[in-house]
């Protein structure tokens, strides 16, 4: 059992190796293979071209590599947490909080003028407004997860606080703007460009936190998927586990969201694809299993999204959902029933 | 006696429908009205009355408006067949909302300025004599475009609003219209060349029986622009140009066949994407725009950043291009009003003679120095 497991990671990771090559090598633009990788090593003479490769592609495939990974990670811990299959940062409305603090943000500057208007255009608002929207919408679930024990409760509370910053958002959307609004809603398409290599070491550098404090409560998960009793007779600290799961999910979930945008379909439907895969509800091997897929269906989708050889692009957003949400559906419907 | 009854009410039917008809009064068209370029507005003139067609209010539009306008003297002699018009405007226009601040250079070449009572947002406009006439309270504010506010428009009760339809969608029109204000749309931003939208200043000049002066400023407009384009066409160089700038992942620039497109091919510069065609702008990936314009010598319109800081902070990759280097980025979002307003969107549309020379001074600085850009400004 456990060296079909060691075997299947091994596939993964190939399998992910030649997605990041792929996702590189693919674009508007035809490049050679070959020159790609003289441009990885630093021997190409073509300047245009190199530009598009350092400064373009591969900092999108690393985004969709954390992207995919972070929020495939974030819905298993969630659906974990909450012992509910529909779980995911959308329904828990972290990507809610991060839309009003970024609607806040773009939106907000014609109602509050000042200094919103100046820090319009700064992406750095922007970022900080989604981390500490999803942040503090976190906060809320987490003050009132002490005080419901249903976890279902909680569930509802999370998508009745996604109904509030929608309300919010469409009340600052009538005052606004058509620049504005249209600034948001290509917020709202996701997107994986664009991103710096400082900014993607700021991204890492707190995706990388997430990731530990989710490595950190795997014992925690498995004790949970028993039953609060049975996890509280195993010696765990409940409110202690709880606390680390939603903070891990909030840091990781809520900078993807303000880097990448609010990415569909992912958080949700990758702990299931891979727990249809590996047949386990065993953490140790889910945790690693969902990095690997989440970012081999990311980069897969971007790759798809560049539309290859065209000048067009399309928002990532389209894609997660048009390509994984039928995935899941034919997984689901060919094992007749959820795996959980 | 049932049977008489049947008869009777036959007789009634019979005798109704021999009734002869009011007729109406027996018109002659005595001419049209000349128009060079624009192609969504005709005017027709009889002995006493003139019908305003607007053809094309909006792309795709399928019907067509007819109104008719007519003095307060022969509007007592006159009788129309009112559903065949849209409306009957009384002119000329004493009091006029209009919704887009295209409109209001026009009012102000043709000196009726001080009839606009409302306008809808009018943080947007810019021109000085109009925010005068709003600090003076003699202009309303009507909200927001797509949600104006009825009450007080209704409470202004304006002779006409000049509206602007997207698709012919618009319940506030309709609440108007059916308050019997009439409601006329203005389609210049359908036209596909500049001076065509231009030409749209003698729609206003009919509502206003001011044919005569719109047609003369427009043929001043339009002497102008074709003489700089002429003078554009000595210039020994031809600049190639990019334009636009990335919303997220695409960026957008015009499409060889758009209005834009047009001034830069009379300003005799090297458009590099001039050849595309088709309707709305092109939306390119980042590698196939730099890809082809890395080296262009300049860079217009950066969609709304207003200084090479502004650009690089958004996204890091347009510090690659040369233009970007050469800080050869020229804007129009840094001319604005006391408000806030954009004056090229304002004035742009009236005044295409005065983009066109900010061009050819950007592109052949040599065959204008004196001239003072109106709208454009290099990125600092």
């Amino acid at each position: 059992m456990k060296t079909n497991h060691t075997y299947s990671f091994i596939i993964l990771t190939v399998i992910l190796l030649l997605c990041f090559v792929t996702n590189i090598s693919l674009g508007s633009i035809n490049i050679p293979f070959s020159e790609v990788f003289e441009i990885l090593f630093g021997t190409s003479k073509n300047e245009t071209w190199e530009i598009i490769i350092t400064k373009v592609r591969l900092p999108k495939a690393v985004t969709a590599i954390m992207v995919g990974s972070g929020l495939g990670i974030s819905g298993l811990l969630m659906q974990t947490l909450f012992r509910n299959p529909l779980a995911g940062p959308f329904v828990l409305g972290i990507s809610s909080g991060a839309s009003l603090g970024v609607a806040i943000v773009i939106l907000g500057s014609g109602l509050f003028g000042g200094f919103f208007a100046t820090a319009l255009i700064s992406k750095w608002s922007i970022v900080i407004a989604a981390s500490l929207g999803s942040f503090l919408v976190l906060l809320a679930v987490l003050a009132v997860s002490s005080k419901v024990r249903d976890t279902m409760a909680i569930l509802i509370i999370g998508l009745m606080f996604g109904s509030i910053t929608a309300a919010v958002v469409s009340v600052l959307s009538y005052f606004s703007s058509a620049e504005q609004l249209q600034q948001y809603i290509f917020w709202g398409f996701g997107s994986l460009s664009n991103l710096s290599w400082e900014e993607l070491l700021i991204f890492f550098g707190i995706y990388a936190v997430g990731l530990l404090l989710s490595i950190a409560s795997i014992k925690g998960l498995n004790s949970l998927l028993l039953g609060d009793n049975y996890a509280k007779s195993l010696g765990l600290n409940l409110k202690q586990s709880r606390f680390i799961i939603i903070l891990a999910t909030s840091l990781i979930a809520g900078t993807i969201t303000a880097f990448a945008g609010p990415i569909a379909f992912i958080g949700l439907a990758i702990p299931h694809l891979t727990r249809q895969i590996f047949k386990t509800s065993n953490h140790k091997i889910l945790l690693p299993a969902v990095f690997l897929f989440g970012a081999i269906v990311m980069l897969v989708c971007d790759s798809i999204a560049q539309v290859p050889t065209s000048d067009y692009t399309l928002p990532i957003n389209a894609i997660t959902a048009l390509v994984g949400a039928p995935v899941v559906i034919w997984l689901l419907v060919r094992q007749r029933k959820m795996m959980f | 006696m049932k049977l008489s009854i049947y008869f009777l009410l036959i007789l009634t039917f019979v005798s109704c429908k021999n009734e002869p008809k009011s007729k109406l009064p027996e018109t002659i068209e005595v001419n049209q009205m000349a128009l060079k370029y624009a192609e969504g507005f005709s005017v027709d003139y009889y002995e006493n009355y003139k019908v305003l067609n607007i053809t094309k209010p909006w792309p795709k539009a399928e019907k067509s408006y007819r109104y008719v306008l007519i003095s307060k003297e022969n509007m007592a002699k006159t009788t129309f067949a009112r559903n065949e018009y849209d409306a009957i405007i009384v002119n000329p226009v004493e009091t006029i909302v209009v919704t887009s601040t295209t409109h209001i250079p026009a009012l102000e070449l043709l000196n009726v300025e001080e009839t606009l009572v409302g306008f809808p947002g009018t943080d947007y406009i810019s021109s000085e004599k109009t925010r005068l006439r709003i600090d003076q309270k003699k202009v309303r504010d009507l909200g927001q475009n797509e949600g104006i506010n009825t009450e007080v428009l209704l409470d202004l009760n304006p002779d006409v609003v000049v509206g602007f339809g997207v698709d012919g969608v618009n319940k506030t029109f309709e609440v108007i219209k059916k308050a019997g204000i009439p409601v006329i749309y203005n389609g210049d931003w359908v036209e596909s060349s500049a001076l065509a939208k231009a030409e749209w200043i003698k729609f206003f000049g009919v509502l206003f029986n001011k044919e005569k002066e719109a047609d003369s400023i427009f043929n001043q407009i339009e002497s102008d622009y074709l003489a700089a384009k002429t003078m554009a066409k000595k210039a020994e160089s031809k600049p190639t140009v990019l334009s636009g700038a990335m919303e997220k992942d695409v960026w957008y620039l015009p499409n060889g066949s758009s209005a834009e497109a047009q001034f830069l091919k009379d300003a005799n510069v090297n458009y590099l994407w001039s050849e595309t065609t088709g309707h709305g702008s092109l939306a390119l990936s980042f590698e196939a725009v730099l890809v082809k314009a890395k080296d262009a010598e300049l860079w217009l319109s950066p969609s709304y950043y207003s200084s090479l800081d502004q650009l690089e902070k958004a996204n890091s990759l347009y510090t690659n291009f040369q233009a970007f280097k050469d800080k050869s980025i020229y804007t129009f979002a840094n001319k604005t009003g006391a408000t806030g307003g954009v004056l090229y969107y304002e004035l742009g549309t009236t005044r295409p003679d005065l983009v066109l020379k900010d061009l050819i001074k950007i592109a052949h600085p040599e065959l204008l120095p004196a001239h003072e850009p109106y709208f454009f400004e290099k990125l600092k």
